[in-house]
């Protein structure tokens, strides 16, 4: 029954019984835009036209006879931008055809002068005009009774579809500079062309032609879109609107391969692993047969595909974090690498591997050594400086020597600039900023990061679009956004995440690397202000970004709470977890909160080997943030067991590298920390008055002035309330009342304001 | 209608004769071929009827006289397939009847015309943009009466192809639904909507006429859906009825039981059909693959010579011959075959499919791969298709990326052991042990049709040292064999034997392990290994004949596999 109705067709394009699926192959068929710029030729080599406009005009030939189709209108509104006239005579020619007979059309083909004839024109066989005329009159020439007839119908449709309604006419994908490379040579002719086609461009942007599109519209359409996935993925089609194009056209065309890559990527952006995975198989599926003609050298070309299906395989599984599936892949793109001798296909696998080792979090430096010397050998700059980029990150985790490793970054730097490798230049620099940011010297990573962002990419700007949306680019952002936070400039920062929530919708690949960052420095907030029932609810948010970070966030909370048991106990698996991960910072910070627990317990001497402990490890591997934090905890504790000189001494070391690369709150701390040390030396009690040592206590007063300073730039009552506090104190026992009295009626303003009982006698830093 | 209310249920046969009659009468004045030919089958299945009880005519109106003559040519035209001048005529006629054939030539024009201008088209560019341009205008004529509810059963069926073929499909269901409800009698609806049914659940949401012909539907729908013991209990239902003498339904049931691989059941049924109509060309092709698979040469070879006479222009024979020549091994010859098939009628899904097949046995994989993903795209479940992919990168040696296809064609067809033993291959080359393992037992608890499971779950344990499962999976080997009754090529009882019997004597058991070794004997390939074992029992026995051989009693009795007593086997032996 069904059968009455299915359709009687037979592929034409079918030989062996593969459908050849590059039917675009044969590009040149004729349409009535054809017929319209055959027409303009024929204007321009028959009729007198003044030397600019003929130099603009064939200027223009070339755009018009590689570009897609266009409307009738935008075409002839293009040809009037340079010569009014031959618009004109173009366009009574195309009326004398559409209005006429069929038999116009047979005689417009048969007056065109033919290429082989006309010696002395531009119409001369070896031409672009005559072999573009020759195309068509071949073209033409094949065409059968009906085709004929079908062709002048569809020319007609054309001219008067124009003519009926020249207010709305359709709006048409303009000329793609990018796919004509002819053109770039000479970078003049483009922008006086292609000035009045970009308004339509924008245009068309937003409303994709419906129905079916030409095969040229097709490839700028999977172009661009692709294009401004990779690069700003904003500007393209939101993911539902784009699946619905491509199944357009996937429907008139089955067998365009590159839609179903297209399917893969858009599929990728909204996480979705069975579409994904189906359209990157069907893309293979279809390539490996257009792969078979191409290549001369027989298996070659086939073989190729299928090795490079195996590869993006293990790469979709890895960007879904099935490691093992993607290991079982990766292994199947390298053995059939082997069998076939494709070095660069293996280098592209050893990548890959050692990307697949190290998202699994096991050792890969031998491997990534293997990979560079491998590219190195095979010429392949690219993979070779990303392996380099990927040992230093290595390097840098395992407390490799930085001198060493900034070398290697400058090494790899000539290279990109010889070879223009823009995106690993920009890879490179947010590299540098992080390894800055991690050595604690934060003005060096501000200025790598401003860097980056200040710079203009080497890329060509393809359809008005910077590439600006890599992963490279969310690191130094979230990086800038941290350093502005550290120094309380929290409108700064919230403006930049507001950035990065544009640039980077959270569907994105790289968001999340931007919402724990912002995580972060709400907790961070919070937890300075003593608002931990606030910082509570954003560590479960944080776990499911970062486990280990959202770990030691919860113990930190805890501790904060005085849940102290329970954090001890999470502090102590952290711990044992990092040491087997190798991740030195989190050892290191879980080492300080550990100490801090033992303080509140008030077991200073504990905690001492501890802290002696981390900033050895703090030191081994450069970390001079770390290694301040580190060496103020020490000098609390020294200071706590009553050896406040020596506290002061400890502090001296880190104060200046404190005071130069460290958050406001970390200088506040510094200060606080330095004036009640000299209060100690002074030789002040909190209850009862002695004799005070007056050098030390004006030192005291100074330095708890600057503290004040700081911790009002942060906002940070609770501990402004204990600098006055002290400050009252210190200025009493001094004598000095009025100023005593000022500071004291601060500290009560504070407890009113804040209404919580201030913690005991300072038993935090 | 009324009838729909009066035939509830298959009591009375001679009223749905009755009604057989009748719709047989309304589609052939309308065109409708097809299920006409469907009702006239079943008609023809049933006892006729006394002369005095055959249906009246249907009412004469006053309109349909008024159109008797424009209505008497146009048909005519239309029978000659001169569709726009059938059309022209009809033009203005108000009967329903001329309504019906009025839009139904202008919809079968267009379908025409679209055929002949793919073949010249003005390039590739068109291929996809080729449609039938009647139908937007049919389908805003038919949607203004389906609107004033003018439309009749005849109407809103193609009221509801139309709308398919614009790919409103959910429209379409509704209609067809509505068409059904008006004239349930009306097989071309049923069909229609059961392409658009894509699941069980969609099924069973629909609201259809309780009608008997509901039962055919639901049994096709089963069939369709691989749910194959509900389609053949209901046809069974329906031959218990009355129906036994349909070869619509004996078709139906040899097709349901060639799809769960029954394939001596399928080959008898099919084997009746020839008999009741030996000129039958439908469902032959897939007689033919129940021929090729149990590799019946001559009978595939008389068949395909006889449909060859019959006609040599149908797909279906285009593909018994193709199938002939793929028994042959002339694969180039098959492969011509299905093409032409293809050129016949390029949505054939079988012949997409077999295609692939053949290029696979001539190594073309490129062109394999491009057959079956043209049959995926006719049919996305179509799992042959889908296990063919598999294959072809099997054979590219690419196992990891098999799997993807292997395990699209086993969630297509849960319940096949041919997906699960690929699978269970596929992982057991990736060295997924414990996965392969999975695959292999269950593919032989959902029944294994090549028997190959056990014993590759066997060799899978033996590798792994597991010695206990090994056995005990050998041993379900040797009793699989055997209880099937028949002779298998591949068959590696030998192996089993062998293992089993160093099992038996590895475990002092060795009453079983001489048992083994003789059955040993018994193959060529084993002989020698059963005589050294024998030896070596009979050796180890005259050792330890001294001490008393109650001390082997308990120690028997306590080894792991004992599930099945070995002494079984003796039972099976043929």
């Amino acid at each position: 029954m069904a059968s009455v109705h299915e359709s009687l067709y037979f592929n034409p394009m079918m030989t062996n019984g593969v459908v050849h699926a590059n039917v675009f192959g044969i590009k040149d068929w004729v349409s009535p835009y054809k017929i319209s710029v055959l027409a303009l030729l024929y204007e321009m080599s028959s009729s007198k036209i003044t030397l600019p406009e003929r130099r603009r005009l064939n200027k223009l030939i070339l755009p018009l006879q590689q570009g897609p189709d266009l409307t009738l209108d935008q075409f002839l509104k293009t040809v009037e931008e340079c010569c009014p006239q031959t618009a004109y005579a173009v366009k009574l020619r195309l009326h004398e055809m559409a209005d006429g007979e069929l038999k116009d059309m047979e005689y417009f083909f048969s007056t065109l002068p033919t290429p082989f004839t006309a010696f002395d024109s531009e119409a001369y066989k070896t031409s672009v005009v005559g072999l573009f005329m020759r195309h068509m009159l071949l073209a033409y020439n094949k065409l059968s009774f009906s085709q004929v007839y079908k062709l002048y119908k569809s020319l007609q449709h054309y001219y008067h579809s124009h003519f009926s309604k020249p207010g709305d006419s359709l709006p048409a994908l303009a000329a793609d500079d990018s796919d004509m490379d002819l053109t770039s040579t000479e970078d003049t002719v483009g922008d006086r062309a292609d000035a009045p086609l970009l308004e339509s461009e924008l245009r068309s942007d937003n409303a994709p032609s419906r129905g079916p599109l030409s095969q040229k519209q097709a490839e700028y359409f999977l172009a661009r879109q692709a294009y401004l996935l990779k690069n700003d993925e904003n500007k393209a089609l939101k993911p539902a609107a784009l699946q619905e194009e491509l199944n357009n056209m996937l429907k008139f065309n089955p067998d365009f391969a590159e839609a179903h890559y297209l399917n893969y990527l858009n599929s990728m952006r909204v996480q979705d692993i069975f579409l994904s995975a189906h359209s990157l198989l069907h893309y293979f599926d279809r390539l490996i047969l257009s792969g078979n003609e191409g290549k001369s050298n027989g298996d070659e070309g086939y073989g190729r595909s299928l090795r490079y299906a195996a590869l993006n395989l293990a790469s979709l599984h890895c960007r879904f974090g099935h490691y093992q599936q993607a290991d079982l892949a990766l292994q199947e793109a390298i053995r059939i690498a082997q069998e076939s001798n494709d070095h660069v296909c293996l280098q592209h696998c050893l990548s890959w591997l050692y990307t697949l080792e190290q998202m699994k979090g096991s050792e890969s430096t031998v491997l990534t050594q293997d990979s560079v010397k491998m590219a190195a050998h095979f010429c392949l700059p690219y993979l070779g400086s990303l392996d380099i980029q990927s040992l230093v990150q290595q390097g840098a985790m395992q407390g490799k020597a930085a001198h060493k490793l900034m070398d290697a970054l400058k090494d790899t730097e000539i290279l990109h600039w010889k070879h223009s490798l823009s995106e690993l230049i920009e890879i490179s620099l947010a590299q540098t900023t992080s390894i800055w940011r991690m050595y604690g010297k934060s003005t060096m990573a501000l200025q790598q990061a401003q860097l980056l962002l200040n710079m203009s990419s080497l890329e060509p700007v393809n359809f008005g679009v910077h590439q600006n949306n890599t992963e490279a680019f969310a690191v130094a952002l979230c990086h800038l956004a941290e350093l502005h936070a550290e120094q309380g400039l929290y409108n700064a920062t919230s403006e930049i995440f507001q950035h990065l929530k544009d640039q980077f919708p959270p569907h994105t690949q790289h968001s999340k690397l931007w919402m724990l960052c912002d995580l972060k420095i709400q907790f961070e907030r919070h937890m300075n202000n003593r608002k931990y029932h606030v910082a509570e609810p954003l560590v479960k948010a944080m776990s499911a970004l970062n486990k280990t970070e959202g770990l030691y966030r919860k113990a930190i909370v805890l501790k904060a709470l005085n849940r102290s048991t329970e954090a001890y106990s999470i502090l102590q698996q952290l711990q044992a977890h990092c040491e087997k991960t190798k991740c030195t910072e989190i050892i290191i910070r879980v080492m300080l909160s550990t100490a801090e627990l033992h303080w509140e317990s008030s077991s200073f001497s504990t905690a001492l080997p501890l802290l002696l402990q981390a900033l050895a490890l703090a030191r081994q591997h450069h970390l001079q943030s770390l290694a301040s934090e580190t060496i103020l905890h020490l000098a609390f504790t020294q200071l706590m067991l009553g050896i406040p000189e020596q506290a002061l001494s400890v502090l001296h070391e880190a104060m200046e590298p404190l005071l130069a690369h460290g958050a406001v709150m970390d200088k506040g701390r510094a200060m606080l920390l330095a004036a009640r040390c000299h209060m100690a030396v002074a030789g002040f009690r909190l209850k009862g008055r002695g004799p005070l040592d007056v050098h030390s206590a004006a030192l005291a007063a100074d330095s708890l002035n600057e503290a004040a300073s700081y911790f009002s730039k942060l906002n940070c009552k609770e501990r402004l309330r204990d600098v006055h506090y002290l400050q009252a104190q210190l200025y009493h026992s001094l004598g000095q009342t009025s100023q005593s009295n000022k500071s004291a009626m601060n500290f009560r303003l504070l407890d009113q304001e804040l209404q919580s009982p201030a913690p005991p006698v300072f038993l935090q830093l | 209608m009324k009838m729909a209310a009066l035939c509830s249920e298959f009591g009375d046969l001679a009223q749905i004769k009755k009604q057989l009659i009748s719709v047989i009468s309304l589609c052939k004045e309308r065109g409708l071929l097809h299920s006409a030919k469907w009702a006239s089958e079943l008609a023809f299945a049933l006892d006729p009827l006394p002369k005095d009880e055959l249906p009246p005519a249907p009412p004469f109106t006053e309109e349909d006289a008024q159109d008797l003559d424009a209505l008497t040519l146009a048909k005519s035209y239309f029978d000659l397939k001169e569709y726009d001048r059938a059309a022209y005529f009809l033009k203005g006629c108000c009967s329903q009847k001329a309504y019906f054939l009025y839009m139904y030539s202008r919809y079968l024009s267009g379908e025409k015309k679209k055929d002949d201008e793919t073949v010249d088209s003005l390039g590739p560019l068109e291929k996809g943009q080729v449609r039938n341009e009647a139908l937007r205008e049919l389908r805003v004529e038919l949607s203004r009466k389906h609107c004033a509810r003018e439309l009749d059963g005849f109407t809103l069926y193609l009221y509801g192809v139309v709308l398919r073929k614009l790919d409103l499909l959910k429209e379409a269901v509704e209609v067809f639904v509505e068409a059904i409800q008006v004239l349930p009698l009306h097989w071309g609806a049923w069909l229609e909507l059961s392409n658009l049914i894509t699941n069980i659940e969609m099924l069973k949401s629909l609201s259809l006429p309780d009608c008997w012909i509901k039962d055919f539907f639901m049994a096709h729908m089963y069939t369709e859906l691989q749910m194959i013991k509900e389609a053949l209990q209901k046809y069974q239902n329906l031959i218990e009825a009355g129906f036994s003498k349909s070869t619509y339904i004996i078709s139906q049931i040899a097709v349901a039981y060639h799809n769960i691989r029954d394939i001596d059941q399928a080959l008898a049924l099919f084997n009746q059909l020839r008999e009741q109509d030996p000129y039958r060309i439908d469902n032959m092709d897939t007689f033919s693959n129940l021929l090729y698979v149990k590799s019946m040469k001559p009978e595939l070879s008389y068949l395909a010579h006889n449909l060859v006479e019959i006609d040599k222009y149908r797909v279906e024979t285009c593909c018994v011959i193709g199938n002939y020549y793929s028994l042959r091994s002339q694969h180039e010859k098959a492969a011509l075959y299905f093409q032409r098939a293809l050129k016949l009628n390029p949505r054939c899904l079988g012949a997409w499919t077999l295609m692939g097949h053949e290029y696979m046995e001539m190594k073309n994989t490129s062109a394999a791969i491009q057959a079956y993903r043209h049959a995926i795209e006719v049919n996305k479940r179509d799992y042959r298709a889908w296990y063919g992919l598999g294959q072809t990168y099997e054979i590219l040696k690419m196992p990891f990326y098999c799997l993807y296809y292997y395990r699209k064609a086993h969630q297509l067809r849960p319940n096949d052991s041919r997906m699960l033993v690929a699978l269970g291959e596929s992982y057991e080359k990736l060295s997924q042990q414990v996965e392969a393992k999975k695959c292999y037992w269950r593919a032989y608890s959902v029944g294994d049709v090549e028997k190959m499971a056990l014993l590759k779950l066997a060799k899978l344990h033996e590798q792994l040292n597991e010695s206990d499962d090994a056995a005990q999976c050998y041993m379900l080997y040797i009793q699989d064999i055997f209880s099937c009754g028949e002779q298998l090529e591949h068959a590696e009882v030998s192996t089993a034997l062998r293992y089993l019997g160093q099992y038996y004597f590895k475990n002092k058991l060795y009453d079983e392990a001489s048992l083994c070794a003789q059955r040993c004997c018994d193959y060529n390939d084993a002989r020698e290994e059963g005589k050294a074992l024998l030896r070596q029992i009979s050796q180890v026995r005259d050792q330890v004949e001294t001490p008393s051989a109650d001390l082997f009693a308990p120690l028997s009795n306590n080894t792991p596999v004992r599930r099945v007593s070995p002494l079984n086997l003796i039972s099976f032996t043929p």
